[in-house]
């Protein structure tokens, strides 16, 4: 870091808010320490750092949470953490309109709170919602089990404002529910991993808070017949917010075991070694309190011909491990891949997958948003360590196994030995070009999140 | 751009028939003029050819001629779109998509359907009807306008309330590039890879490209159907009870308002049963599970008295329930009973601005000497005022332009948008600095770069120009063919 640069930067945001040398240990990423870390307070700051970066040649990673800061592959420099969460304020909330502007470093759990409050929630619930912020939620499009029903950032997001890279501050979209005026620009930064632009304001449709919700559990001998009962539900009458397939160790893993309300726990699901035979179906409801009744009843009903075992309401401590059931059920992670599949392959998916690893004397956890066809799995490091290589050729097969079906799979998280023989990223085919076009576009010196990205973007 | 000559038309026209064989190329004066215009006729433009492609190949081949031609191009579904967003340069190729309009791929057990750009929207949902599926999309023109019209516009509709808009059913699009490469955005499954080039191309109005395939998803059908119309004496107390009905928790699938003027048309013209002398009438949808459904509709009620409403009926049968309804989906043609014509305006804003809102557009309105009369999304806060005037009497049409521009400036100034499903095209290319700085339309400008670099797909839309809206047009209104066969409504 040139000295008049540190300079520059301390004059745009105060000396105290720009972290060098062993300050930097929390913002170390594979092993890569960035030249320093700044933390603007206000969306004039941002800009200002970012042309400071600009003109000095110098790469910028934008920073929220750091609930994902492993995801993709790591700049070959870091260069400057640019961190967010002194910009963490709720700018506008008007309940009337159901919606909401929030500072891009507020973080979920925070935001949640405020509105829920006020009778509204925005319908969006990924995993580690004390730490991540809502502009690391879009910027990764992050999501958790309710997007059965509410959808994700995309389905969410009316309006954004960004910096880019030659520090301008763009706004899209706008503060009202409906507008095709312009071109989509929130959906150009939702899931861009900070390569386009930084996103320091969002404002976002809300919805009022259910009367009630219930989760229910549903036990299954084998996830073909989890599989065939996500299919019948799908068909049926039922409107639930969530359903998720989890294998015997996500079923650990989301501590569904053993959380079951009122008599008759299931049994046998304890923690354990091996994988038992046994898949869960975790349906969740919301509404007035007559709608969910009546649905609980239904699954019931239509669960019972389908090889269900029992069908349980669970404790309401589940929801927030659904998203992290598969990483959680194994204790040391090898690698964590994500696929998108056609609905109807989930079941097939888990099971495949699960076999792909066993032969080659491996473990992995399975945990799936079935209703919309996104599965993950925990490849689980076993006490020896394998070899990377090891590792890298069951993620080859599972990535292939997708591939087949029309899908596609990122690998989540991997140490950096594994990344380096896998690619991260999916191939995006032809529409890479385009990726590539906009990127040289809208960041034509490569600043911003550099090579971390699809297609090496 | 340089004029074809005669000669070099014939050769093209030749070449565009090898493509797509005989029978499928227009370039004939009188045969152009029927796309010379959209459902905005303030707006015309003749293209030296209209083709009618049949796969993604001849799409692929015709945008390559066009691009070693240098010739402008733009494709074309239905033609009821009311922004002039289709219409082609002066010079150049329409692409009309309506013959492919298969649908390709029904796939129940994953709720989605792979359907070619020409298939009329109200068909999708005849075809996945019978299994007890519907596509949610429906803009009040759905029995015309075509699935790629939508895509391209990014349509709303009365259900968007509940359902969101056309980009929250797209997943994925086989796509002709503005250069001829044939590239797919998206696919059948729910996440994509990389950016979300699916959800950037829906909205862009045919600037980036044509698309082929459009892979969209289904619904089931709703349980249990509710419709309440809540009756008021001021609407400014129907405008308060939108807002109540939303702090209350409660998202109904439609919330539609109708204003007095527009009851009266519409009953002289339909005699729906709408009470003659109310101020405002708003139309309130309730769907879902069949439980639970009174609980929902006793808070929309006490919501609305509380709100003022002096009465409130529930239609009790599918028959009451299509009246209702019929009142807001004929407003359109009643419009014609009481005045020669009528200009429709399509802003959003807040919903809690409506108040403050309508009374500005009644202002304005006024001001011109003109009529408004007001039927509208009001729980989108999508606003639809209709200006009356008469197309004989001269200076009115202009004057009908510029409040419209000053409607447009309001909704921009309570921090709404210009646009919530009609699109900019060539209409409101010049309002959009009313919303968006130089700088968001520089990105806008590289983003349109990456995607349509040589500018030749859809040339002059969305982007301001030099030349004012007023210079360009406004010519005599004119009804749309399909208008006048009673097909359509302008919203």
């Amino acid at each position: 870091m040139p000295d008049a640069l540190l300079e520059k930067l301390c004059a745009a945001v105060g000396s105290p808010n720009v972290l060098t040398g062993i300050e930097l240990s929390p913002y170390v990423v594979e092993g890569r320490t960035p030249e320093a870390a700044v933390f603007p307070a206000s969306v004039e700051e941002v800009a200002a750092v970012i042309a400071l970066a600009a003109e000095a040649g110098m790469p910028v990673t934008p920073w929220g949470g750091g609930t994902a800061a492993s995801v993709g592959l790591p700049a070959a420099r870091s260069g400057l953490v640019l961190g967010l969460r002194r910009l963490g304020r709720l700018l506008d909330h008007e309940p009337g309109d159901l919606t909401a502007t929030v500072e891009a470093g507020m973080t979920i759990a925070a935001f949640q709170a405020v509105l829920r409050g006020r009778g509204q929630w925005m319908s969006l619930d990924p995993a580690d919602a004390d730490r991540a912020t809502v502009g690391g939620v879009l910027a990764t499009n992050a999501y958790g089990p309710r997007r059965h029903l509410y959808g994700t950032a995309r389905d969410l997001l009316i309006g954004v404002t960004v910096v880019t890279a030659d520090g301008a501050v763009v706004k899209g979209g706008g503060k009202v529910v409906k507008n095709v005026a312009g071109y989509d620009l929130p959906k150009l930064f939702i899931g861009s991993y900070g390569t386009l632009g930084v996103i320091v304001e969002a404002t976002v449709k809300l919805r009022p808070l259910p009367d009630q919700e219930e989760l229910v559990g549903v036990r299954f001998d084998c996830l073909k017949d989890a599989g065939a009962a996500v299919r019948s539900i799908m068909a049926s009458d039922l409107i639930p917010n969530a359903i998720e397939l989890l294998d015997a160790s996500a079923t650990t893993g989301a501590g569904v075991a053993g959380s079951a309300r009122g008599v008759g726990t299931t049994p046998g699901g304890g923690p354990s070694a091996s994988p038992a035979p046994t898949a869960t179906l975790v349906v969740g409801f919301d509404g007035v309190r007559e709608q969910v009744d009546w649905q609980r009843a239904e699954l019931a009903r239509l669960m019972g011909p389908l090889g269900a075992h029992d069908v349980q309401s669970l404790e309401a401590r589940v929801w927030p491990r659904l998203a992290t059931a598969a990483r959680a059920a194994v204790p040391l992670t090898a690698a964590v891949m994500v696929f998108a599949v056609l609905p109807s392959q989930v079941a097939e998916t888990m099971e495949q997958g699960a076999g792909m690893a066993r032969a080659r004397g491996l473990h992995a956890a399975w945990a799936a948003h079935a209703g919309v066809g996104v599965v993950r799995a925990a490849l689980a490091a076993d006490a020896v360590p394998k070899k990377p290589a090891a590792i890298a050729a069951v993620l080859a097969e599972w990535r292939e196994m997708a591939r087949a079906g029309g899908g596609h799979a990122t690998l989540e998280w991997a140490p950096l030995s594994v990344k380096s023989q896998i690619p991260v990223w999916d191939d995006p085919g032809a529409a890479g070009r385009i990726m590539e076009r906009i990127k040289a576009q809208l960041d034509p010196r490569n600043i911003l999140n550099r090579g971390r990205f699809v297609a090496g973007i | 751009m340089a004029t074809l000559s005669d000669s070099r038309k014939r050769e093209l026209r030749r070449e565009l028939e090898s493509i797509v064989g005989p029978g499928a190329v227009l370039s004939d004066a009188d045969e152009l003029m029927v796309y010379e215009s959209d459902g905005l006729t303030l707006f015309r433009a003749l293209a030296d050819f209209v083709v009618f492609p049949t796969s993604v190949d001849h799409v692929s081949a015709i945008v390559k001629l066009a691009n070693r031609e240098s010739l402008p191009f733009v494709a074309r579904g239905a033609g009821t779109g009311l922004s002039g967003g289709c219409l082609p340069a002066e010079g150049g190729i329409v692409l009309s998509l309506m013959r492919m309009n298969r649908v390709l791929e029904v796939d129940y057990d994953n709720q989605i359907v792979v359907v070619e750009p020409g298939l009329v929207n109200l068909h999708l949902s005849w075809k996945v009807g019978p299994r007890g599926y519907y596509y949610a999309p429906d803009p009040s023109s759905q029995q015309a306008c075509t699935i790629g019209g939508n895509i391209a516009n990014n349509s709303g509709g009365p259900h968007t309330l509940k359902y969101g808009v056309t980009t929250n059913h797209v997943l994925g699009l086989e796509v002709v590039m503005p250069d001829g490469e044939i590239v797919w955005l998206g696919g059948k499954t729910r996440e994509t890879c990389g950016y979300d080039l699916a959800g950037v191309f829906v909205g862009s109005e045919g600037t980036f490209g044509i698309a082929t395939k459009i892979v969209v998803r289904i619904l089931k059908k709703p349980q249990a159907v509710k419709t309440v119309l809540a009756v008021f004496d001021a609407i400014d107390r129907a405008s308060a009870a939108v807002s109540a009905i939303i702090a209350r928790g409660l998202v109904p699938a439609a919330m539609e308002m109708i204003d007095h003027l527009t009851i009266q048309a519409v009953e002289d013209a339909f005699n729906c049963g709408y009470p003659r002398d109310a101020d405002a009438a708003l139309l309130i949808e309730l769907d879902g599970l069949a439980v639970g459904m009174e609980v929902q509709a006793e808070r929309i009620v006490e919501a609305c008295r509380e709100a003022g409403a002096r009465e409130i009926r529930t239609a009790k049968t599918e028959a009451e329930r299509q009246l209702l309804w019929k009142g807001r989906k004929s407003a359109f043609g009643a419009y014609g009973r009481v005045s020669p014509a009528y200009m429709v305006m399509d802003g959003v804003i807040p919903r809690t601005k409506l108040p403050y809102v309508l009374g500005r557009v009644n202002e304005i309105v006024a001001a011109s000497g003109l009529r408004v009369g007001n039927v509208f999304h009001a729980g989108d806060g999508n606003l639809h005022p209709n200006i009356l005037y008469d197309p004989r009497k001269p200076g009115e049409e202009a004057r009908v332009v510029a409040a419209g521009a000053e409607i447009m400036k309001v909704c921009a100034d309570v921090g709404g948008s210009i646009s919530g499903e009609h699109g900019i095209g060539l209409e409101k290319a010049d309002f959009m600095p009313f919303i968006f700085s130089v700088a968001d339309l520089s990105l806008m400008q590289r983003l349109k770069n990456a995607f349509n670099p040589r500018g030749l797909c859809n040339p002059g839309k969305v982007f301001p120009t030099k030349k004012s809206c007023v210079e360009v047009g406004p010519v005599a209104y004119r009804p749309h063919a399909i208008e006048e066969k009673g097909l359509a409504q302008r919203f």
